[in-house]
């Protein structure tokens, strides 16, 4: 059988045309919104996925958020698969024993439009692609794309690891996730570097729904999300979280890759050490395990961007570096990607140029949304933290400290307990150091 | 790759936990072939005292075996993560490929 005739996600066989006006190598969300818009603005365009089906090899917390995602296929909330809407975030900053907590809910974030939902990607991802399908994308599912096809300088296909699998187009879209392979053979990307990168492994944990609903204080139609940091990640830059799902729990840490093999460290031991933490085994008691990954996360930001395009070719999503580190936010990022690359692919279409000056219309296109300015924003962050790293374990003891010391009823006075708590955190680290570890954690910020 | 090789005068010592369990909720696709491969066992006996690779991979892929003072892989169990060629192994000493299409990890979740 061909790869296009063993074909789509939706599962009838589309009879392949000898070359298509665009390839698009990965079926995450940059890929499948790419797809998805080029097929709905007319472009012959096929995917090219190696896992069994689009999702089958991505990991995510995660969330969807609802705004991007609805650029791309909107009112989405009414088909996609999604486990709960995220009305309730949490912030928690962590010591061996205590937990200092942040919490924001809202009912708003419960209804049309929403603001964010935990999915799983294996699920939602070919839901996505099943969407690009129906609107006339082809879907080519278990082929590893294994290199680029060249003519000079220019792109002109790709070609696969089936026999007679090479494939041509106008234009090729390098969608393939954290690990660019390809846009690393093309030149176009320097690989990621340790030290602007995340490992993260995940489990997902069972629980009957009602006590889920019960144990994070949510009802049906709610749900919550944890980002967790402190001493959780021993002191290695990280975080932690926690995302509710139907009737499962998603748990997770996310540490810098380079940091984390300094110290021979292990990101599972972490996960376990997250989980042993007692308020996060009273939410998990009991849950049974369902299913672990691990993933990476670009977490460079603007400075470990690519090349974006070349001749004939354009790199979206995270083989662009495109996570906003601090939010764990990329698949927005993605999405709104794969659209800015189909609609410069769309209009190069018109006039059957797809040289490095037509295409470069997608660097400015992304260059004035908000994912430049967001990856500008926290470009600071990654190495920030990587720099400084009692954010991750001193700043949360002596948060704590301080809280608990205030809160403890004893016979001191307040006053007492504010001169305790300076002389504490100053015997931990001179004044000088905390003032310039402010102005630097403000600096990254604005 | 990496710039600075990190502390390594340390010996190794075996990972503290075990993922069997992890791992056996996971299925898998495996295939007959490695995608993995270390480029210079001398560099892994003479060189890297620390074995990193057998901590930073979060599948425990990569084992020390004493006895033929090298390390060996585990493919199968291999969760595609990219973890190995990106400072996992600081001295740049596994080549990682992804499986063949429509081998290995399948996520149900994911
Ligand atoms: C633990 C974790 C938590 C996260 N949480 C969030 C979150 O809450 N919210 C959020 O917005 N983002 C989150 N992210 C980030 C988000 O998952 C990514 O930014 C997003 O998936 C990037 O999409 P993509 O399409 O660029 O890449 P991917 O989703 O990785 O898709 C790439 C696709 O290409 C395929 N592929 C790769 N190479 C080839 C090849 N050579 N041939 C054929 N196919 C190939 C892969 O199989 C895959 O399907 C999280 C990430 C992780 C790891
Ligand atoms: S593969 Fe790399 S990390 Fe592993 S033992 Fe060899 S040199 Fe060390
Ligand atoms: S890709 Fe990830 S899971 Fe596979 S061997 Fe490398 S580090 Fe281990």
């Amino acid at each position: 059988m061909t790869p296009a005739a063993k074909a789509d996600a939706a599962g009838q066989a589309t009879p392949a045309p000898a070359r298509f006006d665009a390839i698009v190598v990965g079926g995450g969300p940059a890929g499948l919104s790419a797809a998805y818009t080029l097929a709905a603005g007319g472009a012959s365009v096929v995917v090219i996925e190696r896992g069994d089906w689009p999702g089958s090899k991505n990991v995510m917390g995660g969330l969807v958020f609802s705004q991007p995602t609805s650029q791309v296929v909107p009112d989405f909330w009414k088909e996609a698969p999604l486990e709960r809407p995220v009305t309730r975030r949490e912030m928690w900053l962590t010591t061996g024993d205590s937990v200092l907590k942040a919490a924001y809910e809202s009912t708003d974030f419960g209804a049309e439009p929403y603001n964010s939902f935990s999915v799983f990607r294996s699920r939602f991802d070919k839901w996505l692609a099943a969407q690009a399908s129906a609107k006339g994308a082809v879907i080519i599912t278990e082929t590893l794309v294994e290199d680029l096809l060249w003519d000079g300088g220019k792109v002109i296909g790709v070609r696969t690891g089936r026999p007679d699998g090479d494939l041509e187009a106008d234009v090729v879209i390098l969608a393939e996730g954290v690990n660019p392979f390809l846009a690393e053979k093309a030149g176009m990307s320097q690989g990621v570097k340790a030290e602007a990168i995340a490992v993260a492994v995940k489990e997902v944990l069972a629980l009957p729904k009602e006590k889920l609903e019960d144990r994070f204080s949510l009802g049906t139609d709610t749900g919550a999300a944890f980002e967790v940091v402190g001493e959780i990640t021993g002191g290695i830059p990280g975080t932690g979280f926690i995302y509710t799902n139907r009737d499962t729990i998603s748990i997770g840490v996310g540490v810098i890759l380079k940091d984390m093999v300094d110290r021979a460290g292990a990101a599972y031991s972490l996960l376990e050490r997250f989980k042993a933490q007692p308020q996060v085994r009273r939410l998990i008691d009991g849950a049974g395990r369902r299913e672990y990954a691990a993933h990476l996360i670009p977490e460079g930001g603007y400075r470990s961007m690519p090349s974006l395009y070349g001749d004939g070719v354009l790199v979206a999503g995270d083989a662009a570096g495109m996570v906003n580190a601090v939010f764990s936010e990329g698949a927005n990022l993605a999405l709104l990607s794969g659209k800015m690359a189909a609609e410069t692919v769309l209009q190069a279409r018109g006039s059957g140029d797809y040289s490095r000056r037509t295409l470069g219309r997608y660097g400015d296109l992304v260059g004035r949304s908000i994912i430049m300015k967001d990856l500008k924003t926290f470009e600071g962050m990654t190495s920030l933290f990587s720099s400084h790293k009692h954010f991750f374990s001193l700043y949360p003891q002596l948060a704590s400290a301080a809280v608990k010391e205030m809160l403890t009823v004893d016979s001191l006075t307040k006053a007492d307990k504010m001169h305790l708590i300076t002389k504490l955190a100053r015997s931990q680290m001179p004044t000088r150091r905390l003032i310039k570890d402010l102005w630097d954690g403000w600096r990254a910020f604005s | 790759m990496n710039d600075r090789l990190p502390y390594d005068d340390r010996d190794w010592t075996p990972p503290k936990h075990d993922v069997t369990a992890q791992l056996g909720v996971v299925k898998f696709k495996p295939d007959d072939t490695a995608h993995l491969e270390i480029k210079d066992e001398q560099v892994c006996r003479e060189r890297c005292r620390r074995k990193f690779c057998t901590h930073s991979c979060p599948a425990q892929v990569y084992r020390w075996e004493e006895e033929e003072k090298s390390i060996s892989i585990a493919f199968e169990g291999c969760l595609e993560c990219g973890t190995c060629r990106n400072g996992g192994c600081p001295y740049d000493n596994i080549t990682m490929r992804y499986p063949r299409g429509g081998f290995g990890v399948q996520y149900r979740f994911g």
